[in-house]
């Protein structure tokens, strides 16, 4: 088990550093001339002087061999420094670590939301007699993820803001104000989360233990929740790892339309000015998130499914 | 409301007794006297209460709460209120009254300006106003960044600054200096303390600095919200204030919101009690849930394109007029502004003194325009885009969100010009940028407009002296423009001003296109919101109730 | 937008809830297939629709796209202008309808970007094995590891605006995706007895490839790519709606949305209308997947 366990974090730690890779790649490396591009920003009122390009070059590195460069990058981000934001001049770490409470409010209440809603879903879906209501269910997950989440976002200030007047169009202010982001934003995954745990349940009930619990005169809902429902829910949870890139990815656009102070429009904001330094952070933090989530669920499925054989990667 | 004053007085009944009637008539005056009031946003119904909160929608940051560093209106609206000023400025008769200056001489070759300031000022963070802070202060304005473009240009030939005594500060210029006096009025040249002078440019944009103003900045939070509270012992208000002493609303709280449509619904909802930048297409639905509109036409240079004459296409006269002659003025101001505001008529809106009416020579004329082009030698091509050696007629469009009418504008200025064979492309930028764009000239033409109750804003925008952002040559525009800021005689540079506007639309340095009317939407229950000389707003006096 | 739905954990999860499998003979099955489908019938009718309007979008309207009557701005849908009309007057159908040649091209290149970058590296990993397959799928799990719109932004700040560019940026996202399944597939049929068999005659490792392994994995290859396609709208009218696609005046479907919103609250139809199309177009691709993944093949 701890054998397992050093090299899953290993694992996830190679990962990220890659990642890291990949941004610095994308970021640092494709544009021509990032300091120009800085430049542009108001980094330095004088910077259309040559002599304060190569000095500005200097600064960054960026005279540098891109090997140098990346060693010296990678040095400071291990230490958690990405740099100075361009546009603001504030460090890229304290920028993020600001905007990351809000963000993890909006997040935490759509996939609470998510989860309830959308589990609710595939339970009613898979327990139903009725054959109707069972096709409108299950029609009803296909469409979440095929509608624009700025388009539902939009609607509902349309509809609950303009219109009722029952919540704030824009903003951070209060629970009433994280009503309709977190609604919007919980919408595809909860779409995908009743997909997965429908399939699950289906695939369950149909398993000898479930028939024999049947058999044994249990009643059907119980027989439903007790027993396939906590089977089921296990290979869930292997999306969450998903869910907490979805839900991270939809906030930038759930948080531009509802002009929410966040990480989300953090990133709209420096993809929108070219902050080089703050995008690459926010990249990061992504891949951080995910990995992380990834590693969580991996360490803990063993513990709770032990059908699971930790010498394998489970999924 | 016109709705019950016309209905109640007809239909009185007349078995009724007399007491009814009169009951009712009395009912019809207070209702007149509450419509007037909702109507103008002056004289309010009740007595004007002390305390609560103004929630101001506006639809940009730029990135910078130091008055002396920001330039564009939505930032100003709050900064404004951070700082007073040595003078202030009649927004009716453009005169300039006192406000920390209680009198002031001017040398007679506008060189000298003496200013006696008020006793017992203090800044928020506690330090006095002196002559010695006046003097910190327009010391450090020449070395501030790109940012304060406006607030360097008014002290340009600035020589210095001497403390007479603790009360009286001696401002003087290498030249005549015509214009200053009315900059001492604005927010560009506001008062900080001593300390937040000493503070590197950028640590002033984003942590703010500490004024003597009526508010005091208590959070910013860039592209989110700026957030001020009353400044408690205010005693120093400008001699235009309506009241005396300290502001009546607790709180004011800016917030950014970037798209108009939603600044509109969160008014119409109640979500905020004003917006800023309403345009054409909310008017009727603003008025219809009952939102006060006030408008005023902003001074100064008016929003237009502005030619980068460092690119060869621009070096070329013709093409300038030509594009100048085929933008349809009318058709934008009637399409995208709100309702009154005037196609440009000259470089100057028509508020700005000494402004001249070059009307007739921005009228629509498309035929004269294509031959402008035709002998430049840009030729209608199959797709109906001009070329020239087998390059296309086209050029960008710089422009930043500050108003929501920016994009519709300069849509329907790309559909005019696409009429006689130009090709446009419209690049945006953020609000943080425009000033560095500027700074490097990086555009091909720029759509802006500044507004200064003062016609020496030409200079700031065309002299080759200063920033020189369309990288003119230097031209007899210089001389005119240098002429009237050291003219002595009011009647001599109005003259000169009048010449300088007309070079300008003649030689087509920028294509003027519309006025901007500054309209804000006003929930009800907010009064005397009221605007300045330079249609910015001034909050001392308003109140909620 | 989910363009963060992993695709295969989607497109597993909509198999086995389709409608119970039947048979029937060839002729009439088919029809009967369609029959019991309405939605999926409205689904092809609604992506030829599409179709139709990005390459020949004269077919549907001939009002201008770009030029509109001032005169006539902010009217409400009817029967003059079906979707109403803008700020500028200009009929807001006639921009839906040219909009989809813009959005269509732009999802088309995304698509295929990813189809051949992803199905390349899936196909080297898969039938070269090996330590390639190992640096390959390793690299995979990176591109996995950044969530799929974050990707995109990075690539669009490095490379700039532009409907082109904003394709290539989505396209780019979902290339991991495609390269697992490829490989995937490509081993699956490797393993297979037929081309373990013709590998024993003597046939050439580009004729195993070309003959035997590509035509057989290709199928969920494709079924993944009519997923892909509607991520991928979804994923480039986000990336617009935040705008960073076409400038104005191009009506790319989620510019045109992005500029409405300025207008939502007096004038619904500018946001409501357009997002209805994206959601209709997304909806009939990727029920058109859900039937070629299962339904079709266990008819």
């Amino acid at each position: 088990m701890r054998r397992y366990v050093i090299r899953r974090v290993v694992q996830a730690a190679g990962v990220l550093w890659a990642a890291y890779t990949v941004a610095f790649l994308v970021l640092d490396y494709l544009p021509g001339d990032p300091v120009s591009a800085m430049a542009g920003q108001g980094l330095d009122q004088t910077s259309t002087d040559p002599a304060q390009i190569a000095q500005l070059k200097h600064e960054y590195g960026f005279d540098k061999p891109v090997l140098v460069q990346y060693a010296e990058y990678l040095g400071r981000a291990v230490r958690g420094d990405f740099g100075d934001s361009v546009a603001t001049g504030r460090p890229v770490t304290s920028t993020l670590a600001d905007a990351l409470p809000a963000t993890l409010q909006l997040t935490t209440a759509a996939l609470l939301l998510a989860i309830l809603v959308g589990g609710g879903l595939a339970v009613l879906a898979t327990y139903t007699s009725m054959r109707w209501l069972r096709q409108v269910l299950l029609s009803l997950p296909p469409l979440g993820v095929s509608v624009p989440t700025f388009w539902v976002g939009l609607m509902l200030v349309e509809l609950f803001s303009f219109r009722a007047h029952l919540f704030p169009a824009f903003g951070n202010d209060g629970l009433r104000g994280l009503v309709l982001p977190a609604i919007a934003l919980a919408i595809p995954s909860g779409a995908l989360i009743s997909q997965v745990l429908a399939k699950s349940l289906l695939n369950t009930l149909n398993e000898p233990y479930v028939q024999t619990a049947r058999a044994k005169g249990a009643g059907r809902a119980r027989v439903h929740l007790r027993h396939a429902l906590r089977n089921a829910s296990l290979p869930a949870l292997t999306v969450i790892g998903v869910l907490a890139g979805q839900l991270m990815a939809n906030s930038v656009v759930i948080e531009t339309v509802f002009s929410r102070n966040g990480l989300g429009r953090v990133t709209a904001t420096a993809v929108g000015s070219q902050d080089i330094p703050v995008v690459q952070g926010v990249v990061v933090f992504g891949s951080f998130v995910f990995v992380l989530v990834n590693l969580v669920i991996d360490l803990v499925y063993p513990l709770i499914d032990p059908r699971i054989v930790v010498a394998g990667r489970p999924a | 409301m016109s709705p019950t004053l016309q209905s109640t007085p007809s239909p009185a009944p007349r078995h009724r007794g007399r007491l009814a009637i009169a009951g009712s008539f009395a009912a019809v005056s207070t209702l007149l006297l509450s419509a007037c009031g909702s109507g103008d946003g002056d004289a309010g119904t009740g007595s004007p209460s002390s305390g609560g909160t103004l929630t101001f929608a506006v639809g940009s940051d730029a990135g910078c709460v130091d008055p002396q560093q920001v330039g564009s209106n939505d930032t100003i609206y709050s900064t404004r209120q951070l700082v007073d000023s040595l003078t202030d400025q009649d927004p009716a008769t453009g005169k300039i009254v006192p406000w920390l200056a209680e009198s002031w001489t001017v040398s007679k070759d506008a060189t000298t300006f003496t200013f006696k300031l008020r006793p017992g000022v203090t800044f928020s963070d506690g330090t006095p106003l002196t002559a010695q802070v006046v003097k910190e202060n327009f010391d450090a304005v020449p070395k501030l960044g790109i940012r304060a473009l406006l607030a360097k240009s008014y002290l340009a030939g600035y020589a210095g600054t001497t403390v007479v005594d603790d009360h009286t500060a001696k401002v003087t210029f290498k030249q005549p200096n015509a214009q200053f006096l009315q900059a001492s009025s604005t927010f560009s040249l506001g008062i900080e303390s001593s300390a937040s002078v000493r503070r590197t440019p950028e640590e002033r944009c984003t942590k703010g600095v500490s004024g003597s103003g009526p508010f005091t900045l208590s959070s910013y939070v860039p592209n989110q919200s700026i957030a001020l509270a009353k400044r408690k012992g205010y005693a120093w208000g400008s001699s235009l204030f309506k009241k005396k002493g300290e502001a009546y609303l607790d709180k004011l709280v800016f917030k950014i919101v970037s798209e108009s449509g939603v600044r509109t619904g969160s008014l119409q909802s109640g979500q905020v009690d004003a917006i800023g930048s309403v345009g054409l297409a909310d008017e009727a639905a603003l008025k219809g849930a009952g939102v006060r509109l006030q408008a005023r036409a902003n001074p100064g240079v008016v929003f237009g394109l502005g030619f980068n004459e460092s690119r060869p296409l621009f070096k070329d006269e013709k093409i300038r007029q030509a594009i100048s002659l085929a933008i349809d003025r009318a058709q934008i101001a009637g399409t995208v502004y709100p309702s009154g505001t005037k196609p440009a008529t000259s470089v100057l809106s028509h508020t700005t003194p000494s402004y001249t009416d070059l009307g007739a020579k921005l009228a629509l004329d498309k035929a004269r325009a294509g031959s402008l082009l035709d002998q430049a030698g840009w030729k209608p091509g199959p797709d109906g885009i001009r070329s020239k050696n087998g390059a296309k007629l086209s050029f960008t469009i710089t422009w930043a969100p500050v108003a929501a009418t920016n994009q519709p504008s300069l849509e329907l200025i790309q559909q005019q010009l696409k009429a006689v064979g130009v090709d446009v492309t419209l690049k945006l930028i953020q609000v943080a940028q425009f000033q560095v764009i500027q700074q490097k000239s990086d555009f091909d033409a720029l759509w802006g407009n500044i507004t200064r109750a003062d016609p020496d804003i030409l200079r700031t925008s065309y002299s080759t002296a200063l920033a020189n952002i369309y990288r003119l040559p230097p031209s007899e525009l210089d001389k005119l423009l240098d002429g009237q800021v050291a003219a002595d005689d009011p009647a001599e540079r109005a003259k000169l001003v009048g010449q300088a506007q007309q070079w300008i639309v003649e030689h087509a340095v920028v294509a003027p296109v519309v006025e901007l009317q500054t309209e804000l939407g006003v929930a009800k229950k907010v009064h005397d919101l009221t605007f300045d000389a330079s249609s910015r707003i001034q909050l001392h006096d308003t109140w909620i109730g | 937008m989910s363009q963060m739905v992993d695709e295969g954990v989607a497109a597993e999860a909509a198999v086995g809830l389709g409608v119970p499998v039947e048979k029937g003979r060839d002729g009439a099955g088919v029809v009967r297939f369609f029959l019991r489908r309405p939605g999926l019938v409205l689904s092809i009718v609604m992506v030829v629709l599409v179709v139709l309007a990005a390459f020949w979008p004269n077919l549907f309207t001939s009002r201008d796209p770009l030029t509109g009557v001032p005169a006539q701005r902010f009217q409400a849908p009817g029967g003059a202008h079906w979707f109403g009309t803008d700020e500028l007057g200009r009929d807001v159908f006639s921009r839906i309808v040219h909009g989809a040649a813009l959005s269509m091209k732009a999802t088309l290149i995304a698509v295929a970007v990813a189809i051949v970058v992803g199905g390349l590296l899936g196909l080297a990993a898969g039938f070269v094995g090996r330590w390639v397959d190992d640096v390959l799928m390793r690299a995979v799990d990176v591109l996995l590891s950044i969530p799929a719109l974050f990707l995109s932004l990075a690539l669009v700040t490095a490379l700039g605006y532009g409907t082109m560019k904003v394709a290539i940026a989505v396209g780019i996202a979902s290339v991991a995706t495609f390269a697992r399944v490829m490989r995937a597939e490509v081993l699956r049929v490797r393993q297979a007895t037929y081309v373990e068999a013709s590998r024993s005659c003597g046939t050439r490792w580009y004729g195993v490839l070309g003959r035997h392994v590509l035509p057989n994995a290709i199928g969920p290859v494709l079924v993944l790519a009519t997923l892909d396609f509607g991520t991928s709208i979804l994923a480039v009218s986000s990336l617009s709606f935040l705008g960073y696609g076409a400038p104005p005046p191009a009506p790319e479907w989620g510019t045109v949305i992005a500029a409405g919103r300025n207008y939502l609250a007096n004038a619904w139809w500018l946001t409501a209308l357009p997002g209805f199309v994206i959601a209709a177009t997304v909806l009939a691709t990727n029920r058109i997947a859900r039937a070629l993944d299962g339904e079709w093949t266990r008819r």
